[in-house]
């Protein structure tokens, strides 16, 4: 088996790692940091140290907004963002399962929904979502839903795109290249 | 005379043996046309390594030697030597390379062997061909011409002229000087720069042998070493040299105010200035771009006042021819300009300044008379340094500057020295390296400045808690903590990174020099060679290399006047014979070789409506060659029979 840090190495956006200066630009950037179990600097010292099992199943990359200010400020060019995108797949594919978080079951819900209808469709992937975290939840968001529906933005049956046979072969061959889902 | 060729393979310990078999190697040579004898020995270049190629030539009557080892840059001369100490001519050797081209970069042994073979085999064929060649000598100019007017040009022209030998030292800036006139204290041993600066430029000033051009720059240089002609244009400074006694009297009545250079932009000048009261020649130069006179024509009040009737509005550039036997290039540095980095807040917010702008502050003869101050005069109690400013970073200078972390550490001293204020490094790496650095790093933590480790991501003024109201934010991870942290200050400074004099790249040009990928001048070789380039006779010391502090470019400078002395005291050069001839009743006189010389070595015979090489100048690059149409350029030692010969070899 390949060790932790080329694992990261070798997928997109991990190329630079092995360059990271430990400077603190990224964490000091990052607006959700403090949240995070291990901030973003520290990841990238714990990937290299082979830290796989802590990583994977931290909470740190589930709480990444995706605010890219991160990638943008790094002096080496290095992607966190793109690192905790890719530490979500890992996590994923090898079965880490992390407590406190529900961001996997609402990538799930989405990709679900994108797979079936080639689109999203808010109803069917709330429902998923709510279902398999906690379902008294959805009560919260009934006067929303109930809203978006009278003005005709929730419907009740899924649209679908054109051509979902091609969108199909694009998921798969994604899967393949990728690994996962 | 009949060919005689001796081949040795070298192991240069395993370098070269643990990947190529190098007895094959040798036994493959034996057999080659004109071989004679065939040698493998672990070192060539010793002595005993020497001696064998010496003794062999002696005892077995050869004529031609072929060494199959590193790269002709490392020990071509050192065999030339050899075969010239025992009467072979020096260009009847050649050298296969067979380390850098080949044992260092192929894995594979038995490819690398096949690999060296051709090589080898490469070589044995050329030197057949080869032809026995003088070397010339030139006579060598005594002059020196400096440029830059800086630390390293000011030590490298008194160095030059202490011993008697004139030197040309020219400075764009009204005086000489450079970035150390503007700094307050030196690290580590807080030496006050003025004090100890301020001498050496007296002592140029001054200097029988030394011609001062200030307020002047190189425009134009041909020639070669040991004969560059060098025009220098002299800007017009609209105050007659000779007759101003330097009394300053007109600088006090100019009523047009600007900032000035000297003191970062935090302070003013007059449109007629001297940059700082000590500046050599003590003699002020008027602004044309502010002087209300060349704006509106109306004015003059310098030119009422002044009792020795120094003013001259008439005054012209001047163009001045010099010729001299070297050059040494001591251009300097720029600092850089913070202002693309956003989240820094450099000119958005007041007290986020730059390191330069608070040494010209902290210095008692600076614009706040070394008072500590914020925009609004009142005094910092908090005061934020953050390191690598520019530095670091591949978006702007991938390099480490080299002496941020120690002025930075000076500044937190001085800060220290002046105020109560409480002083935090921001810091990645500290890289104190130098005598007494470390020792001093050590001081500054005792004295109390609080080193925090991280890069700050950045510097606002909204605050998110009360206690942060009215100030700075640094916001920015603490890596030693692992927690991200906010921390107020009154002011902020931001240790900028050194970078390449802005017209490095057109300097590089008219001195025909290259620069390295960071944009600074390149040496010869980094380690062995650090002060020439790859121009002979041209020189270059100080930061227009690379950053460094105060010691190390003194200590270059004198390396580089050394280099000077050297060509001056031997009073010749040797130029190298590969060079390019012209065959006469060839040349048609179209003059493409002409047009496509990168080294103006070729000129034009209007009578015999022929083109000729000046062999002094010609490096030997061979573009005339194929550029000729005619096929009358034949260079020297790299004949079209060598070439083909050698690749015939290659493809055995």
């Amino acid at each position: 088996m390949k060790s932790f840090v080329d694992e990261v190495v070798a997928t997109p956006g991990g190329e630079n790692i092995r360059a990271c200066i430990q400077c603190g630009v990224c964490t000091g950037s990052c607006p959700v940091a403090n949240e995070m179990e291990y901030p973003p600097r520290e990841i990238i010292a714990m990937i290299r140290a082979g830290m796989r099992n802590e990583v994977l199943s931290s909470n740190s990359m589930w709480y990444c907004l995706s605010c890219y200010m991160c990638t943008v400020r790094c002096p080496r060019g290095i992607k966190p963002t793109e690192i905790a995108h890719t530490l979500e797949c890992l996590a994923n594919q090898q079965g880490f399962r992390v407590k406190g978080t529900r961001t996997p079951a609402m990538y799930r819900s989405f990709v679900s929904s994108i797979k079936g209808n080639g689109r999203v469709h808010e109803l069917g992937m709330m429902f998923r979502y709510y279902m398999t975290t906690n379902p008294l939840a959805a009560l919260k968001m009934l006067p929303v839903g109930l809203k978006l529906f009278l003005r005709h933005r929730m419907p009740l049956i899924p649209k679908r795109v054109k051509g979902k046979e091609d969108l199909s072969k694009l998921i798969q061959k994604f899967a393949e290249i990728r690994g996962s889902e | 005379m009949e060919p005689r060729i001796g081949v040795y393979v070298c192991h240069c310990g395993s370098n070269i043996a643990s990947t190529v078999n190098v007895e094959e190697v040798a036994r493959f040579a034996q057999d080659l046309d004109s071989v004679v004898v065939s040698r493998d020995y672990k070192f060539m270049c010793s002595d005993p390594g020497q001696e064998l190629i010496k003794k062999d030539i002696r005892e077995l009557g050869l004529n031609r030697v072929v060494v199959a080892s590193c790269s002709p840059t490392m020990h071509e001369t050192t065999f030339r030597r050899a075969c010239h100490e025992v009467g072979v001519n020096q260009y009847l050797f050649e050298m296969a390379n067979i380390r850098e081209h080949c044992s260092w970069v192929t894995e594979d042994k038995q490819e690398a062997t096949e690999k060296a073979k051709a090589l080898v085999s490469a070589a044995v064929r050329r030197v057949y061909y080869h032809q026995p060649l003088q070397s010339r000598e030139v006579t060598v100019n005594a002059d020196t011409l400096v440029v830059g007017g800086g630390i390293a040009g000011i030590q490298a022209a008194l160095k030059i002229a202490d011993s008697e030998h004139k030197v040309y030292l020219v400075e764009k800036e009204p005086s000489i000087g450079g970035h150390m006139a503007q700094l307050d204290k030196t690290f580590p041993t807080l030496d006050c720069s003025a004090c100890i600066l301020t001498p050496k430029m007296t002592m140029v000033g001054s200097h029988p042998y030394i011609e001062l051009m200030t307020y002047s720059e190189v425009e134009e240089v041909s020639g070669y070493i040991g004969n560059f002609k060098v025009k220098i244009k002299k800007r017009a400074r609209y105050v007659d040299e000779d007759k101003c006694t330097g009394c300053g009297l007109c600088q006090t009545k100019c009523p047009s105010k600007v900032d000035s250079e000297f003191d970062a932009g935090i302070g003013k000048r007059k449109a007629i200035y001297t940059p700082f009261p000590q500046a050599v020649p003590n003699i002020p130069v008027i602004d044309k771009e502010h002087c209300i006179y060349f704006l509106k024509g109306k004015c003059r009040l310098c030119e009422k006042i002044c009792e020795a009737k120094a003013i001259d509005f008439e005054q012209e550039d001047q163009i001045i021819e010099v010729e001299v036997g070297a050059i040494i290039l001591a251009t300097g540095f720029n600092v850089f300009d913070p202002t693309p980095i956003y989240q820094y807040g450099y000119k958005r917010f007041d007290n986020v300044i730059t390191s330069l702008e608070f040494e010209r502050m902290v210095n008692s003869a600076g614009p706040t008379d070394g008072e500590i101050v914020l925009k609004d005069g009142s005094h910092p109690e908090s005061i934020g340094i953050i390191h690598c400013v520019g530095s670091r970073d591949e978006k702007y200078h991938e390099y480490c500057s080299r002496v941020c972390c120690m002025y930075s550490m000076k500044l937190a001293h001085l800060i220290k020295e002046h105020t109560a204020a409480e002083v935090y490094e921001f810091y990645i790496d500290i890289r104190s390296f130098g005598k007494g650095y470390e020792e001093f790093y050590n001081r500054v933590l005792n004295e109390g400045a609080i080193f925090i480790r991280g890069r700050p991501a950045e510097i606002t003024n909204i605050a998110e808690k009360p206690e942060e109201e009215g100030n700075l934010i640094i916001q920015f991870e603490d890596t030693l903590i692992g927690r991200q942290r906010r921390l107020p200050v009154d002011m902020i400074i931001l240790s900028v990174a050194l970078e390449p004099q802005p017209d490095a790249e057109a300097v590089a040009r008219l001195f025909n020099i290259s620069r390295s990928a960071d944009g600074f001048f390149l040496e010869r070789h980094p380690k062995l060679d650090p002060v020439a380039t790859m121009t002979d006779g041209i020189f270059v010391a100080g930061c227009c290399q690379s950053p460094k502090d105060i010691p190390d470019t003194v200590a270059q400078a004198s390396a580089a006047a050394a280099e000077a002395l050297a060509m001056i005291s031997k009073g010749r050069v040797e130029i190298e014979a590969a060079t390019a001839v012209i065959n006469e009743s060839i040349c048609s006189g179209c003059q493409t070789c002409k047009l496509v010389c990168p080294f103006g070595a070729i000129s034009f015979e209007e009578e015999k409506e022929v083109c000729r090489v000046n062999e002094a100048l010609c490096k030997g690059c061979g573009a005339c060659v194929s550029g000729c149409p005619s096929d009358a350029i034949t260079l020297n030692h790299f004949t079209n029979e060598q070439i083909v010969a050698q690749m015939e070899g290659m493809l055995v």
